[in-house]
């Protein structure tokens, strides 16, 4: 098997938390611990050989702790090492891969840790949450306005359905589907059997979306260990690469978007990252994409280029778990949660494991493929980071 | 658990926004019209997308048509476009019936900059 030449980033460590709400007293510092600690086992390396801490957190509301890289560090066991926290919105967990595979490629790195984590579910109520999330759009037209982000969401969904023809039954397809793998994944929030009738009657939030079609609020943390290609501990040298990077940017404002329903930063980002990969959205074997809600999944679905008609191949079973580019099979946001900074970090993290044959036993793949896609977006896809990962050699 | 308040109180300063913002206080619509390509975006943009940074301020009627509407138990939401507006935004409605497919910019009741669409004025007895 060929490398791709920037594939210089190698997947040394990934782990995850269960994704939920806990009650148990423990915190991020906890949880980050947790996904810390199994990363570097899987890793094969030693706390002394990292070069550096990127601390994913969306928000210093949620855990009342300013400057979490520097907190983390010291809980580690990693004081000296270089430390920094990103942030872009939802995609802060994306945005911080991205910058431990730059800090790589740099060869100023051997070891990058990643660590997201957010406590979105238990530190706050759900509606401070809701405010404040208001505030991940622009504070002086929508956030002051008080419009929510399922809401806003809702107006682009509505706005991709016109062009899209997809119905309640589209919606409910990606639901049933997501919550369903959600089932057989150990650590997922809500793992449901829903049916359409249970979504279509479970309480309106902002329509057309009822509450069964939005991802939770969780609490949690994933961890990844990226080393360079020429560092990576002999034991990982099979272990997957990060084969391509891409993001980009929309306009804040979706009224002023040419096209409101689109995504179309994540199709930016994602002709950036197959460039740098040498392949094509045909090329990609799974995904974990950003369902933060039903319809966006099928607006990223879009987007991505991953379908030329989303819902169609929803239906068709395209991106089920025995179909050509099984989708999601955590369960995505909607199934296995959302701690924000945790997400983009986890997803990439799911897809190394899948890729390397070691996810949970119920969700793996029988047949591996070559690629897999991670695609994370901060705001109403305003920030969209998308990781392509590829089979080690000779894995 | 240990349960923590924290009261925080923003000076939040609108800085170039502030044509915008104290519109919004009046009841008004003011757009930014880019003195080079005339393209006027409501909300306003500091830069537009030509590139020009230079702006100036224009008072729409405040007529807006609604494009998509969205309802909840925290309020109904619409992305309209405003007359005179080459951009759409989104607003938060009130008062409006829901067959209604246009409205009025309305000033918030609770002194804050918000994009509030109401009803359309009565029309004067003839």
């Amino acid at each position: 098997m060929t490398m791709t030449p920037s594939a210089q980033a190698v997947v040394s460590g990934a782990a995850l938390t269960p994704f939920d709400r806990r009650k148990d007293g423990t915190g991020f510092r906890d949880w980050s611990r947790d996904a810390f600690n199994a990363a570097l086992v899987m890793s094969t390396l030693e706390p002394q050989d990292l070069d550096a801490i990127i601390v994913a957190s969306e928000s210093d509301f949620f855990s009342l702790q300013l400057n979490p890289a520097s907190i983390l560090a010291t809980d580690l066991g990693l004081t000296g090492c270089a430390a920094m926290r990103c942030e872009g919105g939802g995609a802060s967990g994306q945005v911080a891969v991205h910058a431990a595979v730059d800090a790589i490629a740099s060869g100023r790195m051997r070891h990058v840790l990643v660590i997201g984590v957010d406590p979105s579910a238990s530190s706050l109520s759900g509606d401070a949450m809701r405010g404040l999330y208001g505030h991940s759009f622009d504070t002086w037209s929508d956030g002051l306005t008080g419009v929510t982000s399922t809401a806003l969401y809702a107006l682009s969904y509505k706005a991709f359905a016109v062009e899209f023809g997809t119905t309640e039954e589209d919606l409910a397809t990606v639901t049933i589907q997501n919550r369903a793998n959600a089932l057989q994944n150990p650590n997922a929030h809500l793992k449901r059997a829903d049916t359409a009738d249970q979504i279509s009657q479970s309480p309106l939030v902002a329509s057309p979306y009822r509450k069964l079609h939005c991802s939770p609020l969780s609490d949690g943390a994933a961890a990844l260990i990226l080393s360079h290609v020429n560092a990576a501990p002999a034991a990982r040298k099979h272990a997957p690469r990060i084969a391509g990077i891409g993001a980009a940017t929309d306009h804040m404002h979706i009224g002023a978007r040419a096209k409101p329903g689109n995504f179309s930063a994540k199709t930016s980002a994602m002709l950036r990252a197959t460039r740098m990969a040498g392949i094509t959205p045909d090329d990609v074997g799974l995904a974990e994409v950003y369902d933060a809600y039903a319809g966006a999944q099928l607006q990223a679905l879009q987007a991505l280029g991953l379908s030329d008609n989303a819902a169609k191949d929803m239906q068709a079973g395209v991106f089920s778990p025995t179909g050509t580019c099984p989708t999601n099979l955590s369960g995505g946001l909607m199934g296995q949660g959302a701690p924000v900074g945790a997400t983009g970090v986890g997803q990439t993290a799911t897809c190394a494991l899948l890729l390397e044959g070691r996810y949970h036993e119920k969700l793996q793949t029988q047949t591996i493929p070559r690629y897999a896609l991670a695609d994370t977006h901060g705001g109403l896809c305003t920030n969209a980071n998308v990781t392509i990962l590829s089979q080690g050699p000779g894995a | 658990m240990i349960q923590h308040d924290l009261h925080l109180r923003y000076n939040l300063a609108p800085g170039w926004l502030e044509p915008y913002v104290q519109g919004l206080q009046n009841g008004d619509a003011i757009a930014s019209s880019c003195t080079n390509c005339s393209h006027t975006a409501f909300p306003p943009q500091l830069t537009c997308g030509c590139g020009a940074s230079e702006r100036r301020w224009v008072k729409l009627d405040g007529y807006a048509d609604i494009i998509h509407k969205t309802e909840g138990p925290d309020g109904s939401f619409a992305l309209v476009r405003f007359k005179g507006a080459d951009t759409a935004t989104v607003v938060r409605l009130e008062d409006l019936p829901i067959q209604d497919l246009h409205g009025q910019i309305t000033k918030s009741a609770n002194q804050l900059p918000q994009l509030v669409l109401g009803p359309l004025p009565a029309k004067a007895p003839l």
